[in-house]
């Protein structure tokens, strides 16, 4: 997937340039929006628009007739620093997406306080494949236990294989681990980061921010070349948190960064899970705290695998039909779904082509959606009963499906 | 000295259960005080015949003897009653008093029951009588009551029917026996099941049926309330083939044991319904009188047990029998009698107590427990005489518009001809009573012609927890049914993975 170029986002830009640069704030926003002096954050570089607003013709809140005033003197300052973010964005290869996109991530979308614009430079299909097949946040702390460490490698490598996405920080310790264990692997891996995509941060982590921009997808809200600020960072873990369908805690002290990420997490309705650990070691105390307050004990990749299958079946369930997930207009990047598709077409035209295997993909592929009975399969594979029964026998045997409730629904999404 | 009595001899039979015996009676009549003694173990419904034979007599312008009448009926330890031994004794009488000219050496049958004006008439169980009768006897004459001859026909019976007493005088005197077989109208079954095409997007139970019937395999539909479990049992019906003639008389001289002479004799499988209210009694019969109950009345047709979780436990661990062996027993009086019971077993159920378990959306409200309850009643052992599991859902609206729009039945009938075909293989392979569900168990493996791969399959599905050791040979059964209706030599791994679909699974 091919992101537009960043010249010609520079409405979206210029949006990054107002929040981060004048006393506009997202508050702001919600009051010109909802009093319909702007239809949405694009509107912020009309300028016209933007003199109406400062004479007072909308029925607006004082304060924010008086931000955008403020916002009308540095305007063209602003054009400036957005000239600027286009110059290091069109360097180092970063795009960006809105919320106005189609593609921008399903999880943030169900969210409020969400970035409306943000940066990326990577394999951006990576944002799809996790909405479709699971994402997980995992954290932990800078100097982890060698236990800690050890269980992030065996359990994101575990993860990874069963397509589901790592998102962590690229900070040291943990982070770094979950990096380096799920780059390679099937579901991939994101990181977010404080400052702007260009921007390594810790610098010592060059190493895997070429191997995340190279393998996996960088993510930042900051505009390029922002420095990560301290006050950043508790936002990032935020999105984090937003981003995954569940969070694993491998690692935490009882003052933390990673217990953010946890309990935004926790508010968002996701679960979170913590690695169990020793009670007279201080730097896993607020992991342990977190179990206390009524965490998920992780005992192995099993559970973090049932809570994303979960869900990921109910974020399909409100997608529709896998096909039509598949809004690329550029298919060759997402190759998986692409090949199910041709089958599927395949199957309709000349379905004596189709061997076996084909047909277990199919089945396989209706019930990543929803378990269903034989006869709704039979529907749905336009087969006779005694060739879905044997297919379905066969994957049974090797474990793909399993039968519940007069059901058939797949071991693991 | 005391001089010879006139004996005459008359062969009749009687039948308790499906046993026939052959039975002589003798009349011998004495000079002296006129008595009549009936000896040989008879029930005073067989003594009472003196009453009738005197008016029937007068009657039809013959008269009772004077003198000693004694009437031996043998075999003389076995307890007998029914009146169908009037007419044989009327016979006797007459032709010991030379009242009728007996043929020198003529056996002669006779068998019905005479009203006081001399009327002969007919008995029940005469459909296994006849049939024993024409198959064991050589017979001169052979006499039966008019309205016997429906189940004369059915049985291929040939004889002369006679409706009254004074018929006799031109048989015997006017020499005018014409023996004959008889006909018997079937009411022609109109085809009026319900055509299996109406089970729409329930790909599996119509499956399921094709093969039960196919191989007369037990079955069970485990399906919400509404979702076409009962209609099941006439689609079931409508794809099984004719009756054949001797399966006719099979199905017949149980009804006629039940119903008398009034049964319609139809060439239509029997299907008897029965619901959680029934009794071991009556799926047994009665053991007094020795009629069959449903379990008989079912034989070469379909036992429809509805609602099966509901069933008293005693009355599912009874039925275990039946269904292993194929037949009924019934004691009395240290005596065995035994009915034959040879039929699909078709069983429906909820398969959790608000019945919606496989329903789609969770609209289920039992609690765990309560799933684990409702189908556990139904015990294992009863489970692995069944074959076929399949679980049925409610039908969408559009679709049940369609069902009761199209009245056309030749999906079934289609079905039927594939059932035909299949049983044709299975008769083939294990002569003419068997069919793959049927034939007794003992060292199937070589003619059902499973693969090595197969079996292996087989044996690797049982070791993952597909089916139980016990379940094997039944998988093998259901594979080969599937074979022949696929028109395979050989079972393959193909037919065994579909059987497996088939078997009972946890909730």
């Amino acid at each position: 997937m091919i992101l537009d170029n960043a010249e010609s986002r520079f409405e979206d830009m210029f949006y990054s340039a107002v929040m981060l640069n004048t006393e506009v704030t997202y508050k702001t926003l919600c009051d010109l929006k909802d009093n319909m002096a702007i239809k949405d954050y694009r509107d912020l570089h009309d300028r016209e628009l933007l003199k109406a607003i400062a004479k007072g013709e909308f029925k607006l809140r004082n304060d924010t007739v008086l931000r955008i005033k403020k916002l009308l003197e540095t305007f063209g300052n602003l054009e400036n620093i957005v000239e600027k973010y286009i110059q290091i964005a069109q360097a180092n290869n970063i795009g960006v997406v809105s919320v106005l996109d189609k593609f921008y991530p399903y999880n943030w979308r169900a969210l409020s306080g969400m970035p409306q614009v943000f940066y990326c430079r990577g394999d951006y299909s990576l944002i799809d494949s996790m909405t479709l097949k699971g994402s997980v946040a995992v954290v932990g702390s800078r100097s982890p236990s060698k236990y800690a460490q050890y269980a992030t490698d065996q359990i994101c490598k575990e993860l990874g294989e069963k397509a589901v996405t790592i998102v962590s920080g690229m900070a040291y310790g943990i982070d770094r681990q979950a990096h380096l264990s799920s780059v390679n692997t099937k579901g991939g891996t994101i990181a977010i980061l404080a400052g702007g995509v260009d921007n390594i941060y810790p610098p010592k982590n060059k190493d895997i921010y070429d191997l995340i921009s190279r393998n996996g997808l960088i993510i930042s809200e900051m505009p390029p070349g922002q420095q990560p600020l301290r006050q950043y960072f508790p936002s990032r873990n935020r999105l984090i948190a937003g981003l995954t369908d569940c969070t694993v805690v491998m690692e935490a002290g009882t003052v933390s960064g990673t217990l953010h990420t946890a309990s935004f997490a926790a508010n968002q309705g996701k679960e979170v899970f913590v690695l169990p650990n020793n009670i007279y070691y201080e730097n896993a105390k607020g992991g342990l705290k977190l179990l206390e307050d009524g965490g998920n004990v992780l005992l192995g990749a099993e559970n973090v695998i049932d809570s994303v299958a979960r869900s990921v079946m109910y974020k399909r369930l409100a997608l529709g039909c896998p096909a039509e997930l598949n809004y690329y207009d550029d298919k060759e990047d997402f190759e998986g779904q692409n090949d199910i598709d041709a089958i599927r077409v395949l199957a309709k035209v000349k379905p004596e082509v189709i061997s076996d295997d084909q047909w277990k993909l199919l089945i396989q592929d209706a019930l990543s959606l929803k378990s269903l009975c034989v006869d709704e399969l039979c529907v749905i594979t336009m087969l006779p009963f005694y060739k879905v029964s044997k297919l379905l026998t066969e994957l049974e045997l090797n474990g793909t499906v399993c039968q519940e409730k007069g059901k058939y629904s797949l071991t693991f999404v | 000295m005391a001089s010879k009595p006139n004996v005459a001899r008359v062969f009749s039979c009687f039948a308790t259960g499906t046993e026939v015996i052959d039975t002589v009676i003798e009349v011998a009549i004495a000079p002296g005080i006129p008595t009549f003694s009936v000896i040989g173990l008879c029930d005073s419904s067989i003594r009472e015949a003196q009453g009738r034979l005197i008016s029937a007599f007068k009657s039809t312008g013959f008269n009772m003897p004077k003198g000693h009448i004694t009437i031996g009926i043998s075999p003389a330890y076995m307890r007998k009653t029914g009146t169908g031994f009037d007419l044989p004794m009327a016979l006797g009488i007459l032709f010991a008093s030379g009242q009728l000219y007996l043929p020198k050496d003529a056996k002669i049958y006779a068998e019905g029951e005479l009203a006081l004006n001399g009327e002969v008439k007919a008995t029940p169980g005469s459909c296994i009588r006849l049939k024993s009768v024409q198959r064991n006897l050589e017979l001169d004459y052979k006499l039966i009551p008019q309205n016997e001859s429906s189940s004369a026909g059915v049985v291929g019976f040939k004889g002369q029917a006679v409706s009254s007493l004074s018929e006799l005088t031109d048989i015997f005197d006017g020499n005018n026996y014409k023996e004959a077989s008889f006909d018997f109208e079937t009411e022609r079954s109109q085809d009026d099941f319900i055509d299996i095409s109406a089970l729409k997007g329930q790909e599996k139970t119509k499956r399921a049926l094709l093969i039960s019937a196919a191989g007369f395999h037990n079955i069970m539909l485990l399906g919400s309330p509404g979702s076409g479990k009962t209609m099941c049992g006439k689609i079931l019906a409508g794809i099984l083939p004719r009756l054949s003639p001797n399966e006719l008389a099979d199905v017949y001289s149980m009804n006629e044991l039940v119903e008398g002479e009034s049964s319609v004799i139809k060439d239509e499988r029997p299907v008897r319904l029965v619901g959680p209210a029934v009794t071991v009694g009556k799926l047994l019969g009665n053991a007094v009188s020795i009629t069959p109950g449903e379990l008989a009345l079912a034989n070469h047709g379909i036992l429809f047990a509805d609602e099966l979780p509901l069933y008293k436990s005693e009355v599912l661990d009874f039925l275990r029998g039946p269904l292993e062996e194929r037949k009924v027993h019934l004691m009395k009086k240290g005596n065995l009698y035994s009915f034959d019971s040879n039929f699909i077993f078709l069983g429906t159920g909820n398969p959790c107590k608000c019945g919606l378990l496989y329903e789609s959306g969770s609209k289920c409200r039992c609690t765990e427990s309560e799933k684990l309850r409702y189908l556990s009643k139904i015990s294992g052992p009863f489970m692995e005489r069944i074959d076929i599991v399949s679980e049925m859902r409610s039908v969408k609206g559009e679709d049940l518009a369609s069902i009761y729009i199209d009245k056309d039945n030749g999906e079934s009938l289609e079905y039927r001809k594939n059932v035909e075909r299949c049983w044709q293989i299975a008769h083939e392979r294990y002569g003419a009573d068997h069919l793959n569900g049927t034939f007794p168990e003992s060292d199937i493996r070589d003619s059902m012609r499973v693969t090595q791969t197969a079996l292996r399959f087989a044996s690797e599905l049982s070791e993952k927890g597909f089916f139980s050791a016990r379940g094997f040979t039944r998988i093998l059964r259901v594979a080969r049914t599937i074979a022949d209706i696929n028109g395979k030599e050989d079972v393959t791994a193909d037919e065994i993975s579909e059987a497996a679909q088939f078997r009972m699974r946890g909730i």
